[in-house]
């Protein structure tokens, strides 16, 4: 890559040796003067027509009702009930939709199935724990579980317990997974709702895990509190109308 | 230059040595931007490969925070711009520049020099600062701000001297087609490159603006630097290898000048929907589809300058990855058409789309030009012919293969993941289920990087083995049919 100087002239034995590349080249031609073709045209305007209908759509000045390019803006609203009714969605419906997802969570350890393992995580599903008192299963999830306890018979006694989840999740969310687990895989016992679960973490401070003895006069305890729908709703509330 | 048929042998031998002392004077330049530039691409399609397997397979490599999908993907995408692309693209500049215009590269090849070692060390420690987490976090300018006044000065240092050249050519009306593409790429880049850097680092945070800016950069270089170098190229070499006039001045000149005039408007489109003022998305919108006009006019062009020539795609890889190239720019104007008009643009926005978009233009129409060009550049300004024919068939069908792959996936995986997204029924849906299904797609795509990078790592290889003058003495051109018909034909001139 050394530099050349300026006035370097290839002699054609250099040529030969070291462009015979160049030498085989076509020379560069003047440009056809061929006319564009008509048809060409007519789609450039076809195009033209097309891209200037993107602007149709923005003519509404400040407003966003006219202004925004998407037609389904004015749309129904694809929620049960079109968004705005909301006393047409059935509650327990609803919470049993969210909590199935945020069971993901629990699923780490009880399983998909909710039968945990044997041996190391106690299962949900016919569990007393889960379809008993939802004074007992709410603190289970607000502060978390440790120590030995008995499930269904079997003694469990995992290391470092089941962590609380009290402080991570809200309340809505809370009371929809137990609403879940409190109604899936054979499981049926009426739903917990958010004020139940505000209810209890306003009363109760209690900062570490749970043990299995300190829990036991909680054991047959419900919140007390309106139950929607779902199985045991209160008649308070029986007048709701049934999900779609 | 201006050689006619009936010239004297004299003339055409006085024109040879002209060429071929043009050729040596831009040699040393010319070569260092294409290996270092090979270098770069051969890095960023491992980091591609590597980018999408953490896409699906997130534990793979383990916990380094250097080695995660959020560092490996920009450094992907800003070595294959930065390294490879505007260094590649300057390289085929410099070197059809001075043959188009007719002019040695006088002085100054010191300063050039200078120019693309400092570019190349902006490029490595912009690359290594995003890996060490120094992102910026916008878009292909995620180096350290303090990167863009080096590569900028660097852009110059090779942008004055085409200009200059160009301003000393002899100019016949409608004869500098690929130049004008040529001079405005030198003049676009730096327009682009200022406003977008001195909007997004020097002005107070825009907000919402500020991401409509850089979605403004990223479509204005795909469409005011890879564009027209690459178009340009294409324009020089498809008349240079198949002999044929470039078929119209007029179609030629309609394309240059639309594509000139609306490309700057795009970008903005990206955020349709989104807190701009409601002209700015509009404008983006109108100009995104209306690009499809110059597509289509140098696409016309091309097809009728190749009429009855197609045998020689077989034959001379400069057109044949020429041709592939010039065939992937309609694919990416559909591309940016259906992501920018608003009843599809409504589904591909903020998807798997906008990648593919990305690569197909960068590397899919603007390298496959570039290495056409290549394939026609080294042999003459390192006096030996490509060694290996299956080296060049390696690199052709891999590359090929592989970028059709991004493509296709990419394209399907966008409208699924926006189909599903917008879909009223999902809105119940878990976002991350719906990006769990689009795992296929980013499975192929890494086998389609592989793909790609087994073809580069050749590429790099034989590039290396010719500029060490290793190539094979020879005064017939490598071709691409059996070895037999090479005999047959020593002196084909479409190499």
């Amino acid at each position: 890559m050394s530099a050349p100087s300026n006035s370097f002239q290839p002699d054609s034995t250099d040529l030969d040796r070291l462009h015979s590349a160049v030498k085989r080249e076509k020379e560069d031609l003047q440009t056809g003067r061929e006319p564009a073709p008509v048809l060409a045209m007519f789609l450039a305007m076809i195009v033209a027509v097309i891209a200037g209908g993107q602007l149709g759509t923005m003519t509404g000045g400040y407003s966003f009702g006219t202004s925004n390019p998407f037609g389904f803006v004015a749309g129904q609203d694809p929620r049960p009930g079109g968004g705005d009714d909301v006393v047409a969605m059935d509650p327990f419906q609803s919470a049993m939709k969210k909590g199935a997802n945020s069971y993901a969570v629990c699923g780490g350890c009880h399983q998909g199935t909710g039968n945990g393992i044997p041996g190391q995580f106690p299962p949900l599903a016919g569990s007393e724990w889960v379809t008993g008192g939802t004074e007992r299963l709410v603190r289970v999830l607000q502060h978390g579980l440790i120590g030995a306890i008995t499930v269904k018979g079997q003694g469990y006694n995992i290391p470092g317990g089941m962590q609380p989840f009290g402080a991570a999740m809200s309340a809505g969310d809370l009371a929809n997974v137990l609403t879940y687990i409190r109604n899936s895989w054979g499981n049926e016992a009426p739903m917990i709702t958010k004020e139940m679960v505000e209810k209890v973490r306003s009363t109760e401070k209690r900062t570490a895990q749970w043990t299995m003895p300190d829990l036991e006069q909680y054991a047959k305890a419900n919140v007390p509190g309106d139950i929607p729908a779902g199985p045991g709703a209160t008649a308070s509330a029986a007048a709701t109308p049934a999900a779609k | 230059m201006q050689t006619t048929h009936s010239s004297a042998d004299t003339d055409l031998h006085t024109d040879n040595l002209r060429r071929a002392a043009i050729d040596k004077s831009v040699k040393g330049p010319v070569l260092f931007l294409f290996l270092n530039g090979a270098f770069w691409l051969m890095a960023s399609t491992i980091l591609g490969v590597l980018a999408a397997l953490k896409l699906f397979a997130p534990s793979f490599l383990g916990d380094c925070p250097i080695l995660q999908y959020g560092r490996l993907q920009p450094t992907h995408i800003n070595a294959l711009v930065y390294g490879w692309g505007i260094q590649a693209g300057l390289g085929v500049m410099l070197w059809i520049m001075a043959r188009r215009s007719g002019q040695e590269l006088k002085n100054g090849k010191s300063l050039l020099y200078v120019a693309g070692l400092f570019w190349n060390i902006a490029v490595t420690l912009g690359l290594l600062s995003i890996l060490f987490g120094g992102n910026t976090s916008m878009e292909w300018l995620e180096m350290p701000k303090w990167i863009w006044p080096i590569m900028l000065v660097a852009f110059l240092c090779f942008a004055w001297p085409m200009a200059t050249m160009f301003g000393r050519a002899f100019r016949p009306e409608g004869f500098m087609i690929s130049t004008w593409y040529i001079l405005g790429a030198c003049f676009w880049f730096p327009w682009i490159f200022v406003t977008a850097n001195v909007a997004l680092h020097c002005l107070p945070a825009l907000g919402a603006l500020g991401a409509g800016i850089n979605a403004w950069y990223v479509h204005s270089v795909i469409l005011l630097f890879f564009t027209p170098v690459a178009i340009g190229s294409a324009y020089y070499f498809i008349p240079k290898v198949t002999g044929q006039p470039i078929a119209s001045s007029q179609l030629a000149q309609l394309g240059f000048w639309s594509l000139a005039s609306l490309s700057g408007w795009t970008g903005m489109q990206h955020f349709m929907g989104g807190p701009l003022p409601a002209w700015m998305p509009a404008v983006g919108a109108l100009t995104g589809v209306l690009l499809l006009v110059p597509v289509g006019v140098v696409g016309l062009n091309h097809h009728l300058t190749t009429l009855g020539k197609h045998d020689l795609v077989a034959t001379s890889p400069t057109l044949r990855f020429t041709f592939l190239g010039a065939l992937f720019y309609p694919v990416s104007g559909i591309m940016l058409a259906l992501m920018s008009a608003f009843s599809t643009g409504a589904t591909l926005q903020f998807t798997n789309a906008w990648y593919g978009f990305q690569i197909v233009a960068v590397y899919g129409f603007f390298s496959m030009c570039v290495f056409g060009a290549i394939y026609y550049i080294v042999p003459r300004l390192t006096g030996c012919e490509w060694l290996s024919v299956r080296l060049i068939r390696n690199h052709f069908w891999f590359s090929t293969y592989g970028i059709a792959v991004v493509v296709v996936t990419s394209l399907v995986a966008g409208v699924q993941q926006g189909g599903d997204l917008n879909h009223p029924e999902m809105w119940d849906q878990d976002f991350m289920q719906l990006v769990l299904n689009t795992r296929p797609y980013i499975v192929a795509r890494a086998i389609a990087w592989a793909m790609i990078t087994w073809s580069n790592v050749w590429f790099l290889i034989h590039l290396i083995l010719m500029v060490a003058g290793l190539g094979r003495r020879s005064s017939a051109p490598t071709l691409l049919h059996h070895d037999h018909e090479d005999a047959a034909h020593p002196h084909g001139a479409h190499a």
